[in-house]
């Protein structure tokens, strides 16, 4: 079902559930691999989830098509997200680095990750990045989102974000190779 | 490692090696989310919340102070005099009978007398020159 389809059933009282419900199906499985590269743990990324499809419930009656949903939905998400690694430092307080080492232990535990060392250790070297430099890098290298697409869910231009982009990938090879026995 | 890393070499995922959701976790999410943003079914007391603030507070004044007249007219009064007058003629009269404080009948017939305080002490007179001044003073008929 295309978007323009759904907002205009979910405007509808009658029909708003079963909208809501294309909604989630549709963008369901993107949300949660996008929460789930952030904090790595599904528990956490589940709460994120329904968090973020619960935001996206009480106010897409507002939403006013400036950008595409999809492009809204993922900048819920991600705020989401942030919000809860940033408290999660504050609640343990851990300095802006050591958010990374405990997704990196969780990721060591993680049995699709065992026996794959160039995997793991690239893993470990995206989770090293800075929170804002990690979305842009997962944005760009795993959803292969294009820059100004990208610039709508982050807020920052799309200068800024090449310059991002190029800065965390170089520090990605870099890790791997320091650290590839 | 033989040949340096490069992420342009690496084989590209859609998304990390990382372990999938549990079995049937994207057929269930829906649901779970379905069930979270629908408000909580109260059939008995919706009504209330259809009626107004104003109407609301109104109705609990009314609740409450209905609970107090009821409490008020439903609770038996202990009536002193009714619950006296059940008390045995027998048992009033051990009662005064053996109480240290007794009335005689000299106390119930006469009332003490108000101590007339007396002012001749203070007039420096014999009673001859109190009729003096007072003959002298002119009377006026009204009084008489």
């Amino acid at each position: 079902m295309e978007d323009q389809e759904i907002l205009r059933k979910f405007h509808d009282p009658a029909s708003r559930n079963v909208a809501f419900n294309q909604l989630v199906r549709k963008y369901q499985s993107k949300v949660y691999w996008h929460v789930r590269k952030m904090v790595v743990d599904h528990e956490d990324a589940d709460d994120l989830v329904q968090d973020t499809f619960v935001k996206v419930w009480n106010h897409l009656e507002n939403f006013r098509q400036d950008a595409s949903l999809y492009t809204w939905i993922y900048r819920i998400a991600t705020n989401e997200c942030l919000s809860f690694l940033q408290s999660k430092r504050r609640k343990f307080f851990l300095p802006l680095n050591d958010v990374g080492a405990e997704l990196a232990q969780k990721l060591e535990a993680d049995e699709e990750l065992a026996g794959d060392e160039v995997e793991l250790k690239l893993q470990k070297a995206i989770l090293r990045l800075p929170d804002k430099q990690r979305l842009v890098f997962n944005l760009r290298y795993y959803d292969e989102m294009p820059y100004e697409q990208m610039a709508d869910v982050t807020g920052t231009s799309v200068g800024a974000l090449k310059a991002s982009y190029h800065h965390a990938a170089k520090k990605v090879e870099q890790y791997v190779n320091e650290h590839f026995s | 490692m033989n040949t340096p890393f490069r992420l342009d070499e690496h084989r590209r995922r859609p998304h990390p090696p990382l372990t999938p959701p549990p079995d049937r976790y994207f057929e269930q999410l829906p649901t779970r989310l379905m069930q979270r943003v629908q408000p909580a079914s109260a059939p008995a007391w919706g009504w209330l919340s259809a009626l107004s603030a104003p109407l609301r507070t109104a109705l609990a004044s009314v609740v409450v102070l209905g609970g107090f007249a009821a409490s008020f007219f439903l609770s038996p009064a202990p009536a002193a005099t009714s619950s006296l007058a059940q008390v045995p003629q027998e048992e009033l009269v051990q009662y005064l009978l053996a109480t240290d404080q007794r009335l005689t009948l000299a106390d119930l017939a006469e009332l003490p007398a108000a101590v007339a305080v007396s002012n001749t002490a203070y007039l420096e007179a014999t009673p001859a020159e109190v009729q003096r001044e007072l003959d002298a003073l002119p009377i006026d008929e009204a009084y008489l």
